[in-house]
C-alpha cells in the first residue's frame, strides 16, 4: 500500500492553473523528488499533500487518511519545511521549538532530549537562546528543519529544504532522510539542484506548468529522454523544453 | 551630490509611503500617485481658503475684533505646529515599523551615497506631509485675505516650507539615533531590553496620543503665541518668530530669525547626513535572552481545560504581544483610553461627583474597544508566519479558543483597573457600581469573540507599516458592531428609568450579552474554520 496517494489532483488560483491532473504515489520508506521550473507549481502540489491548500478536484491519502476529511490527523504525521519559511522571529530558538513541541504535545523528557540533539547536530548551540529575528536564513532554515522532525514525522514534506545550509548542515539534513528512509518514512522532496535529487532520491517527478512530464528513478529518465550518459541537468532542460538557452546567455552576457 | 539620483530616490520614497497602506488597485491606481498630494494640497487651499473668507466675511462685526487676533496667532503658530506635526508622525511610524522593515535594504546596494540618501528621503518626507501644510494655511487664507494680512500669510507659507524640511531633517536624525542606539542597547540587555523598549514605546505612544486630545490642543495653541516671544532661544521656535516680529515689530529683526531658521534647517541636515554616515545600516541586533542551557517547559498559561498547543498558541501571542515594537500601541491602547477618559470627564477644580448613566458609557466604550481591537489583530498580526498555524494539528474550535483567551485575559485586567478608576472618579452607587462589575466581563466576552470573528473573515497578513491586521472594512465593520453590541447589552440597564420592566435590567443585560455571546463564538468558529481550509499568504 502507497504512504502517500495523489490522484487526479488540480489547483488554479484565478485564470491560472498551477496543478493540472495530478496523480502519483510514494512508498513507505521512498525518497520522491519533485522537479521543475520555478512556478512549475510543486509548492502548491506539496501544500495541497499538508493539507493548507484545498484542491479543486482529485483526492490526497496519507497514510490511508484522507487529507480533505481529517486534515488535522494527516497534520498529526507529517514533517514539513516551506519554501523560505517564515518562523515567529520574536521567540528564541528554544522558544520557537518548545512551541512546536507543545503544538504536538511532545512530553517532558521526550522534548528536552529531542532539542538538545538538533540543536548541536544543527550547530545552533550556543545560540538558541537569541531571538530568531537576529538569525542568518540558514539558521532559520534548519530551525525549520528541526522543528519539522521533533515530533517524529511519519511522513516528510521539504520543500527546497537546503536552501541557504552549510554544507556540513546540508550534509547531516541528507543524512537523517537516509535514515528516515531506513525507518520506512516516505519523504517528497523538492530541489533546485538536480545533483542532490540524483544523489538522494529513489524517483524523480519533473514537473512543468502543473503537469507531471515525466517520472521514474535518475536513470529511467534519462534513457527516457534519450541521453542515457548525460547528467540530470541536461535531462531537465530537455525535458522541460527550455535546453536552448544558448541566445539568452549570448544577449545576458553582452 | 548627483542631483538626479535625490529626484529619483525621492519619487520612489514618496510612492513607497503612499502604497504601503494601499491594498486595492483603484485605490493605489488614484492614490499611490504622487501627484495626488499636489492636487490634494491645491484643493485644500482652495476649497477651505474660499470656506474661509465666506465665513469671516458673515461674521458679526463685534466679534471681528477677536477673530483678526485669533487669525495672526493662528499664522504665527504655523511653521512650529508644522514641524512639531512632521516629527510626532514620523516617531510614530518608526514606532510602528514591522521588525522585517527596519533595514534600508534599498542603500545597501545601491550607488547612494548617505547625503543622497538623506536629502531624498527629507523631501520625500516633506512632499508626503506637504498636506499638514496646506491644511493649516488653506484655513488662515480666507480670513487673512479678509483682514489685509496677505504678506504675512506670504511670510507664514515661506517659513511653512523651512519648518517642513526642519521636520523632516529632525525625523531623519532621529531615525539613524534611534537605530544606532537601540542596536547597541538591546544587545548588551537581553529580557530586560525588550522591557524596557515596550514600557518607553506605550510611554511615547501614550504621550503623542494624548496631545491629541482636544483640551490639550485649545490649551496648547492658546499658549504658544504667547510663549513663542519669550523662547527666542528655542531653535524651533525661530520660524514662528519670523512672523511675530512681522506682525508686531519689535528690536529682534525678522531677517535675523530667517537666517536663523536657514542655519538651523542646515544644521539639521547636515548632523542628519553625518549620523546616517557613521551609522548607515542599522546593525542586526541579536538579543540574547537567557545565558541557562535550554531546560524543557511548558508553556506557563496551562490553564485547566486547555491542552498544550491551546496553552502555547496564548504562551506564543503573549510575546507577540510585549515583544513586538509594531504590536506596542494596541498594548497603549488601554493607557491612552484611560488617560483620555481622565482628561475628558474629571471635572477639573469642580464636583466630581453626578456622573450617573454616563459612567457606564465612560466605562464600557474604552472595554469594548480595547477588547475589539484586541481580537481583530489575533489572526493577522501572524503575517507570513500564519504557515506554522497552517500545518499545526488544531483545530478552528482551539484556535479560536486560544486566540480569544488572550484577549480575555487583557481584558479582563483592564476592565478591572478601569472599573476601580471609573468608581473613584465618580463616586458610583453600590447597585450602579455591582452592575458596572457584572457588564464589564460581559462586554469583554462579547467583543473577544466578534474580534476573532471580524479576524478570521477579513485578516490582513500584510507587515506593513501601522498595519491594523484586518481590512479597512473588516476594522469599520468591526467597530460598529462592537459598540452597537456594548450598547444592547448595557441598554436594559440605561433605560430603567424611562420603561419599567418587571425583570432586574442587570439580569436582563446579562441573558442579552451570554446570546449574543453564543452566537459570536459558533460565527467565530465558522469563520475560522473556512480561514483554515486554505492558506491566504
Amino acid at each position: 500500500m502507497s504512504a502517500v496517494e495523489v490522484k487526479q489532483v488540480s489547483k488554479s488560483f484565478g485564470s491560472r492553473q498551477a496543478v493540472a491532473n495530478v496523480t502519483f504515489s510514494v512508498r513507505g520508506g521512498e525518497v520522491l523528488g519533485l522537479l521543475g521550473p520555478n512556478g512549475s507549481g510543486k509548492s502548491t502540489l506539496m501544500k495541497t499533500i499538508v493539507g493548507i491548500i484545498k484542491p479543486d478536484a482529485g483526492s490526497i491519502q496519507v497514510l490511508g487518511t484522507n487529507v480533505a476529511a481529517d486534515p488535522v490527523a494527516v497534520k498529526r504525521m507529517i514533517g514539513y519545511v516551506p519554501e523560505a519559511p517564515r518562523l515567529y522571529e520574536f521567540l528564541s530558538g528554544v522558544e520557537y521549538l518548545d512551541f512546536v513541541a507543545d503544538i504536538h504535545g511532545l512530553g517532558k523528557g521526550e522534548r528536552q532530549e529531542r532539542i538538545l540533539e538538533f540543536l548541536k547536530a544543527l550547530d545552533l548551540e550556543g545560540r538558541e537562546n537569541e531571538l530568531i529575528h537576529g538569525y542568518s536564513q540558514g539558521m532559520k532554515q534548519k530551525l525549520a528543519i528541526a522543528a519539522a522532525l521533533l515530533h517524529h514525522p511519519r511522513v516528510l514534506v521539504l520543500d527546497e529544504p537546503l536552501n541557504a545550509l552549510d554544507p556540513r548542515s546540508a550534509r547531516i539534513v541528507k543524512d537523517v532522510i537516509h535514515k528516515l528512509r531506513n525507518n520506512g518514512v516516505p519523504t517528497i522532496f523538492s530541489t533546485h539542484v538536480l545533483e542532490i535529487a540524483d544523489a538522494i532520491c529513489d524517483r524523480i517527478i519533473i514537473v512543468y506548468d502543473g503537469r507531471i512530464i515525466a517520472e521514474g528513478t535518475s536513470q529511467e529518465l534519462k534513457t527516457k529522454a534519450g541521453s542515457a550518459g548525460s547528467t540530470l541537468e541536461e535531462v531537465f532542460l530537455k525535458l522541460t523544453g527550455t535546453s536552448d538557452t544558448r541566445d539568452i546567455v549570448e544577449a545576458l552576457g553582452r | 551630490m548627483k542631483f538626479g539620483t535625490v529626484w529619483h530616490l525621492a519619487i520612489v520614497l514618496t510612492k513607497s509611503q503612499l502604497r504601503s497602506s494601499q491594498r486595492r488597485k483603484f485605490l493605489a491606481k488614484w492614490f499611490g500617485n504622487p501627484n495626488i498630494i499636489i492636487i490634494l494640497d491645491v484643493l485644500l487651499v482652495g476649497i477651505l481658503g474660499t470656506l474661509g473668507y465666506f465665513l469671516v466675511s458673515r461674521t458679526p462685526t463685534d466679534l471681528l475684533d477677536t477673530f483678526g487676533r485669533l487669525e495672526v496667532e493662528g499664522l504665527i503658530g504655523i511653521p512650529t505646529i508644522t514641524t512639531f506635526m512632521i516629527i510626532l508622525f514620523g516617531i510614530l511610524s518608526e514606532l510602528s515599523q514591522p521588525i522585517q522593515s527596519t533595514s534600508t535594504d534599498l542603500v545597501n546596494w545601491l550607488p547612494i551615497s548617505p547625503s543622497e540618501y538623506v536629502l531624498g528621503s527629507t523631501i520625500s518626507l516633506s512632499y508626503t506631509y506637504s498636506f499638514l501644510l496646506a491644511f493649516f494655511l488653506s484655513i488662515a487664507l480666507g480670513p487673512a485675505l479678509y483682514f489685509g494680512h496677505g504678506l504675512i500669510l506670504v511670510a507664514s507659507a515661506i517659513m511653512g516650507l523651512i519648518s517642513l524640511f526642519i521636520g523632516s531633517s529632525a525625523v531623519e536624525l532621529l531615525r539613524a539615533m534611534t537605530n544606532r542606539i537601540s542596536s547597541s542597547f538591546y544587545r548588551k540587555s537581553g529580557r530586560s531590553g525588550i522591557f524596557v523598549r515596550l514600557s518607553l514605546t506605550v510611554v511615547v505612544l501614550v504621550f503623542f496620543q494624548l496631545l491629541f486630545s482636544g483640551r490639550v490642543i485649545v490649551s496648547l495653541l492658546g499658549g504658544l503665541t504667547h510663549t513663542v516671544a519669550t523662547t527666542w532661544y528655542v531653535p524651533i521656535m525661530w520660524p514662528s518668530l519670523v512672523i511675530q516680529t512681522l506682525s508686531a515689530p519689535t528690536d529682534l529683526p525678522p531677517l535675523g530669525f530667517g537666517l536663523l531658521s536657514l542655519g538651523f534647517m542646515f544644521g539639521l541636515f547636515g548632523l542628519a547626513i553625518g549620523m546616517r554616515r557613521a551609522y548607515w545600516v542599522p546593525v542586526p541586533v541579536s538579543i540574547r535572552l537567557s545565558a541557562q542551557p535550554y531546560r524543557s517547559s511548558f508553556s506557563i498559561f496551562r490553564i485547566p481545560g486547555l491542552d498544550t498547543a491551546e496553552s502555547a498558541i496564548i504562551h506564543k501571542d503573549l510575546r507577540s504581544l510585549t515583544r513586538r515594537r509594531e504590536m506596542a500601541r494596541f498594548i497603549a491602547i488601554p493607557f491612552v483610553l484611560a488617560a483620555s477618559l481622565w482628561i475628558s470627564v474629571y471635572p477639573f477644580g469642580g464636583s466630581s461627583e453626578g456622573l450617573g448613566s454616563a459612567a457606564i458609557f465612560v466605562y464600557l466604550i474604552p472595554v469594548a474597544i480595547f477588547c475589539e481591537v484586541l481580537s481583530m489583530t489575533s489572526i493577522g498580526q501572524e503575517g507570513s508566519a500564519i504557515w506554522n498555524l497552517y500545518v499545526a494539528p488544531i483545530d478552528a474550535n482551539k484556535l479560536v479558543r486560544a486566540k480569544m483567551l488572550l484577549t480575555i485575559m487583557m481584558g479582563t485586567l483592564f476592565t478591572v483597573a478601569l472599573l476601580l478608576a471609573v468608581t473613584f472618579l465618580s463616586k458610583q452607587e453600590p447597585g450602579q457600581f455591582v452592575s458596572l462589575l457584572i457588564l464589564g466581563p460581559i462586554v469583554v466576552l462579547e467583543e473577544s469573540a466578534l474580534g476573532i470573528c471580524i479576524a478570521g473573515r477579513f485578516p490582513d497578513f500584510r507587515e506593513t507599516v501601522r498595519s491594523r491586521y484586518v481590512s479597512i472594512w473588516g476594522s469599520i465593520l468591526g467597530t460598529i458592531i462592537g459598540l452597537i453590541v456594548a450598547f444592547a447589552t448595557a441598554a436594559p440597564i440605561l433605560l430603567a428609568d424611562t420603561f419599567q420592566i418587571a425583570f432586574p435590567p442587570i439580569i436582563i443585560g446579562t441573558v442579552i450579552g451570554g446570546l449574543v455571546f453564543v452566537a459570536l463564538w459558533k460565527l467565530a468558529i465558522h469563520q475560522v474554520n473556512r480561514l483554515l481550509t486554505e492558506i491566504q499568504v
